[in-house]
């Protein structure tokens, strides 16, 4: 089953147009068929992503961690991989994070703040690598363990969070005792706009930059296009899955500390509102190019931090986010390949 | 203290209630993959399944209505996929990881009517034939009958795969849609119809988990049980006979999740909750050592998983 290569293909800006249009009507329909004025659930939502500075600021923390999760995918998914696993690997980076900033609640900031990071990124790293490694050297799918390893990830954190972790001072609330004063993020002076973003935006500029020149990001390119052609060349495939696949677990692992530290200030349950399927999403929206990450995580972000707002003053159900996730990620799916079947 | 006989018995009956809506599911899994197509949207299916089905369950009272209702909300969720996959021509992991989250949402918005409502089980074999055997007869009557269906199903399911032209059809597509082609078959006819029946029996699994096993609705309570099933079907190297075992595992390792904080083992419930992923993945791996799967691969599927 392949695109008849005869056929003159449409141009990309035509594709994502109508691809645009497509989805505009079908979440116009979604809005009127849960009794939403479509105009008006859509005007709103622009107006709490982008209104005024509290909801941009919004937007961009609820962009943070989408665009982590999202390097976390496209990392690996430049050498092919599909990796669904951005959520459990979040959230091995919440824990081992944790068990740094636990060791040495007392450490200053100066100390404690690297280590905590480095920590978060180590347990990433270490929960994407297996499936990497499985992938590499056994032919596991690593959709699938990266699937079912998410399970574990987040029944980790709660193991923890129900039981060892679990500060006797919160009176049965299952949560770590508050981090402390020096593992603060670092923020913009005046905002509340924290180093995870500012972190999540030089990763994807330094991706952008290591994937598209040099030697490694060549044998990158060999090896997805075809893993013999380049195993010919001596590069190995199994190496190349480990290390990606680690990278991106660890770029996971930071968005989990990340929203730990920023976000809850202390290691509980909830952690991620699905930030890694939403990642996953916005990854292979944009076809595993970095720059364009960066840019539609902000839209996501916006769409969730809009959805809160709206969830609070126009009683639309905050799962009509991830229907909407949903409906785009489908029409991005259906939309080029039935243009082209037609041009066929 | 129960002696050793018994109590394997009666873990074996908890597993196989478990293993259940599993089964279903995985079943579904394997017919659409050994036409050539993966599916992770089953999950998506399951949960259609799981919520339509609580959902016509409570307002009529039947739970075999409930039954119908999943099974058909399972076939839309498939038909979806089916439209990406064959019509579009999208990705198959990607279109299913869509339709799953189309399924998160679409459940938890539809679901919110359904938190603490109150459904009638499917009877159980009490007073059938089946408790009038000896010995096994009175764990018997404590099966529900969704148990007997399922493990009927994967027996016309081998039968089907195995003895009816449509099934050849079916396994002719999943090995080479050339082939099919020239011999005068339709490989994506046999995909649309495989993919559907595939979810029909994921939305039934569903179903099946929240009227009858669990009798509540949750978000998310499949759990992942339809991820889990894409990789029960290589672990049952794509044959329908081995779902039930495979399925029992998972089963089983939910089971002891269940009944070993009651034998005084100590450990967190999360802990313990990880134990049938953590079991999924051990098999997945030693699957693959002892046994290299991509002799048993449909051939086309192949295209799809490297």
């Amino acid at each position: 089953m392949r695109i008849d290569s005869t056929a003159r293909p449409w141009p990309f800006s035509a594709v994502l147009l109508t691809t645009a249009l497509v989805f505009f009507a079908v979440a116009a329909a979604f809005f009127a068929a849960i009794g939403q004025s479509p105009l008006k659930v859509m005007t709103d939502l622009v107006l709490f992503a982008a209104g005024d500075g509290f909801s941009r600021e919004e937007t961009l923390l609820k962009a943070a961690p989408i665009l982590l999760c999202a390097l976390a995918a496209a990392i690996p998914g430049r050498l092919g991989l599909i990796s669904v696993g951005a959520e459990g690997q979040l959230h091995l980076g919440a824990i081992f994070g944790t068990a740094m900033v636990l060791s040495m609640p007392g450490a200053p900031a100066m100390i404690l703040l690297p280590a905590t990071l480095m920590a978060a990124a180590c347990g990433g790293a270490f929960w994407g690598a297996i499936p990497g490694w499985l992938r590499g050297r056994l032919a596991v799918n690593e959709t699938i363990t990266t699937l079912v390893m998410n399970y574990i990830g987040v029944l980790m954190v709660n193991a923890l969070v129900f039981g060892p972790w679990r500060d006797p001072v919160n009176l049965g609330w299952p949560a770590t005792a508050r981090f402390p004063d020096a593992v603060d993020l670092p923020v913009l002076p005046g905002t509340r706009l924290h180093l995870g973003l500012m972190l999540g935006a030089l990763l994807a500029l330094a991706c952008a930059l290591a994937f598209s020149r040099g030697i490694r990001a060549e044998r990158v390119r060999i090896l997805a296009m075809n893993r013999k052609v380049g195993e010919t060349f001596g590069l190995s495939f199994p190496r190349h899955a480990v290390v990606l696949m680690a990278l991106g677990g660890a770029v996971a692992g930071l968005a989990g500390i990340g929203e730990a530290i920023a976000i809850q200030g202390r290691l509980q349950p909830g952690l991620s509102l699905g930030y890694g399927l939403t990642g996953f999403l916005v990854a292979w929206l944009c076809g595993h190019r970095f720059l364009p990450i960066l840019l539609v995580s902000i839209l996501i972000g916006g769409l969730l931090a809009a959805g809160d707002a709206l969830q609070l003053y126009a009683k639309v159900p905050a799962s009509s986010a991830v229907i909407l996730q949903g409906l785009l990620f489908v029409t991005v799916l259906a939309v080029p390949g039935l243009l082209q079947r037609r041009t066929a | 203290m129960m002696d050793l006989a018994t109590l394997f018995f009666v873990w074996g009956l908890a597993s196989l209630t478990n293993a259940t809506p599993l089964i279903l599911v995985t079943l579904g899994e394997t017919l659409g993959q050994r036409t050539g197509v993966i599916n992770l949207g089953c999950e998506g299916a399951m949960l259609g399944g799981a919520c339509a089905g609580f959902g016509a369950a409570m307002a009529t009272g039947n739970p075999w209505i409930g039954m119908a209702a999943g099974a058909a909300t399972g076939l839309l969720f498939a038909a979806l996929h089916a439209a990406l996959v064959l019509g579009a021509r999208a990705n198959q992991l990607a279109a299913g990881i869509a339709v799953w989250t189309l399924a998160l949402g679409l459940t938890s918005y539809i679901g919110r009517a359904f938190v603490g409502g109150k459904v009638e089980a499917l009877p159980s074999l009490a007073g059938t034939w089946l408790t009038d055997l000896p010995i096994i007869g009175k764990g018997l009557g404590q099966l529900s009958v969704a148990t007997p269906i399922a493990v009927l199903l994967v027996l016309a399911a081998v039968w089907w795969l195995e003895r009816t032209r449509t099934g050849l059809s079916w396994r002719v597509a999943g090995e080479s849609a050339l082939i099919a082609t020239e011999n005068g078959m339709s490989p994506t006819l046999s995909r649309l119809s495989a993919v559907l029946v595939g979810g029909c029996l994921a939305g039934l699994g569903g179903a099946v988990l929240s009227v009858d096993y669990t009798q509540t609705w949750a978000n998310e309570i499949t759990k992942g049980r339809g991820l889990v099933a894409v990789g029960l079907v290589i672990v049952a190297r794509w044959n329908p006979r081995l779902v039930l075992p495979v399925c029992l595992l998972f089963g089983f390792a939910e089971t002891a999740a269940l009944r070993l904080p009651a034998m005084g083992v100590d450990l967190s419930s999360y802990v313990l909750s990880a134990l049938p992923y953590a079991v999924v993945l051990v098999a997945l791996v030693a699957n693959q050592i002892t046994f290299r799967p991509g002799a048993a691969m449909p051939a086309d599927l192949k295209r799809v998983f490297q």
